[in-house]
């Protein structure tokens, strides 16, 4: 007779038969346990802090001197400053989530992660949680010394649909990131390539330096299948509302955009895991490292 | 069987065995760069990043002048277009002597070769230093058919400053890669970081008048600096719009010789003392886990 968690089964049948509450529960300490390593990073790592803040700062930086020669007008550091500290978010969901499984089989924990007794969407969730928290701190550090030293003033009329904004952006951002690490995973040694590939392209289409209205026609496109366009669109026209510089489309709607992304891209996300799932499973190759 | 005859000593390392490591390694640094992809999805790599980060300065430059002041974005299509290689060659040193030492843990076979490992790394990396060229003439490409940018080579003038300015920089990454094999961790990040604190100060992409005084020395002393400032000038027939632009042809070619030739026995001393460092204190095959 063995002893399965807290009670005693005759069988592994009747050992693996969890109740709901256990499911949850354990699937909840997952989310933690993986939450915890990026929580405690904050202030266990201070280069992750360094490289974190400083290398949004100095492109932050490039764009506003740039800005700065051309005499643009004052609102336009805001838009840099804001979209820079945009971009430390638009990072960890490249790096940290979307590239994650990759790293973690080419570690060995992958394996670990699916024979454990918890969803991989709790793994997913925990990663987005700590690196959520983990990035705010970086983003809320670049927009301080961004706004200091380049002297932004905001004004921001509506501070609670701000930070509603804000937090919707966030869900189909990571959402679309845990996407990604199913697809990167498939993808294989092509991950740290793709992760790559994401960045100046993304900036460029997301309007991260400049008004998104400004690229054309593509702005519809853009908002339509990238949050970190539509949200920071949405942002903009929040936190300068003084600009007179008008969004793609007005806040309203761009709130409905962004919901409905969330829900997208944690359905995509859900089911791309469960391909994944089958076809490492029938294929075998989540132990294959460098593939 | 007991060795009783002493074996033949090693004889030195000669420029053909120096050659053929540097012709092995440049075969491999191109496979390893190149064969994790199809050509479309290696062609749309190669071609996107550059051309994004030239459209995201464009666009910026379209909101705010309308399409005035073209010279301005000359300035900025040559610089944004010249940064690559400044990248390129950085990024394509360090990430090749952590990857070796990291991922594939060859670096400590490499340097017990007769030959050692600095033509090994100058090889291994010139595959990504490649790619960097050619995202420069993609991006000039796209700025002279579709932006207006007037190209007016001076190849006496170009020719030299393109050579010191590439070996500048070459020295530059040679320095990072011996010093992020001293680095516990992040040392990735480093070619980012190190690159992106020259972009800034450079003149790369605005006038450096345009940063504050106390940086101004800084971008003086760089040789990147000068390189930009003398591409300029050799590809387009004008400099840099502020201080820059006043100083003479001659002396912008100079200051570029001095500043190189001044970044090439530093980097290369540096390299060595980071090299003996490493072996000394078991870093070669240190793996960070980062």
């Amino acid at each position: 007779m063995t002893r399965y968690g807290s009670t005693t089964a005759t069988n592994p049948r009747e050992a693996a038969d969890w109740s709901t509450g256990r499911v949850i529960r354990t699937n909840l300490r997952a989310v933690v346990g993986r939450a915890y390593p990026r929580v405690i990073g904050l202030t266990r790592e201070p280069s992750w802090l360094f490289f974190e803040i400083f290398l949004p700062f100095l492109a932050v930086s490039a764009f506003v001197f740039v800005y700065r020669a051309l005499e643009a007008p004052e609102a336009f550091i805001g838009f840099v400053v804001l979209g820079g500290a945009m971009t430390s978010f638009w990072l960890n969901v490249v790096w940290m989530m979307a590239a994650q499984f990759y790293w973690e089989k080419d570690q060995g924990n992958l394996e670990l992660y699916f024979t454990a007794p918890m969803h991989l969407m709790s793994i997913l969730a925990g990663m987005a949680i700590g690196g959520l928290v983990m990035t705010s701190s970086r983003a809320l550090a670049v927009i301080g010394i961004g706004s200091l030293l380049y002297g932004v003033t905001y004004d921001v009329q509506q501070p609670f649909l701000l930070a509603g904004v804000f937090l919707l952006t966030m869900i189909p951002l990571y959402g679309m990131g845990m996407l990604f690490a199913s697809l990167f995973l498939l993808w294989g040694r092509e991950a740290f390539h793709l992760a790559q590939l994401l960045q100046e392209p993304i900036y460029f289409l997301g309007g991260v330096n400049f008004p998104l209205r400004a690229i054309g026609p593509v702005a519809g496109v853009v908002v339509a299948t990238l949050p970190l366009g539509v949200g920071l669109d949405a942002m903009r026209q929040l936190a300068f509302a003084d600009s007179g510089v008008e969004g793609v489309l007005p806040v309203g709607p761009e709130v409905l955009i962004l919901s409905a992304m969330g829900v997208v891209f944690l359905v995509a996300a859900r089911l791309a895991l469960g391909y994944l799932e089958t076809l490492a499973r029938r294929e075998g190759r989540l132990t294959l490292r460098w593939q | 069987m007991a060795v009783i005859d002493r074996a033949e000593p090693v004889r030195g390392i000669t420029l053909a065995d120096a050659w053929r490591s540097f012709r092995t390694a440049i075969g491999l640094g191109w496979a390893i760069e190149s064969n994790w992809s199809d050509p479309f999805l290696f062609a749309v790599y190669t071609m996107a990043k550059p051309l994004a980060a030239a459209g995201i300065l464009v666009v910026m430059f379209q909101v705010i002048t309308q399409g005035a002041n073209p010279e301005f974005l000359q300035f900025l299509i040559v610089g944004s277009a010249l940064w690559n290689v400044v990248f390129g060659v950085m990024s394509g040193l360090v990430q090749s002597i952590l990857e070796d030492r990291e991922r594939y843990r060859m670096i400590k076979y490499v340097v017990v070769t007769p030959t050692g490992l600095f033509p090994f790394l100058l090889g291994r990396s010139l595959a990504r230093v490649l790619v960097s060229f050619v995202a420069v003439v993609l991006t000039m490409l796209v700025g002279v058919l579709f932006l207006d940018v007037e190209l007016r080579p001076n190849l006496l003038y170009l020719v030299p400053a393109t050579v010191l300015g590439v070996v500048a920089v070459i020295a530059l990454g040679v320095f990072m890669a011996g010093w992020c094999l001293q680095l516990r961790q992040e040392a990735w990040s480093y070619p980012e970081a190190i690159a992106g604190a020259l972009y800034l100060i450079s003149g790369a992409i605005f006038p450096i008048d345009i940063l504050p005084s106390f940086l101004h020395p800084i971008a003086y002393a760089s040789p990147t600096t000068w390189w930009l400032e003398a591409s300029r000038r050799g590809l387009l027939g004008h400099g840099s719009p502020g201080a820059l632009g006043g100083i003479s042809d001659g002396m912008v070619l100079l200051l570029l010789a001095v500043s190189t030739a001044i970044a090439v026995p530093v980097a290369l001393a540096a390299f060595a003392w980071f090299m003996q460092r490493a072996r000394r204190a078991g870093l070669l095959d240190m793996t960070t886990g980062s």
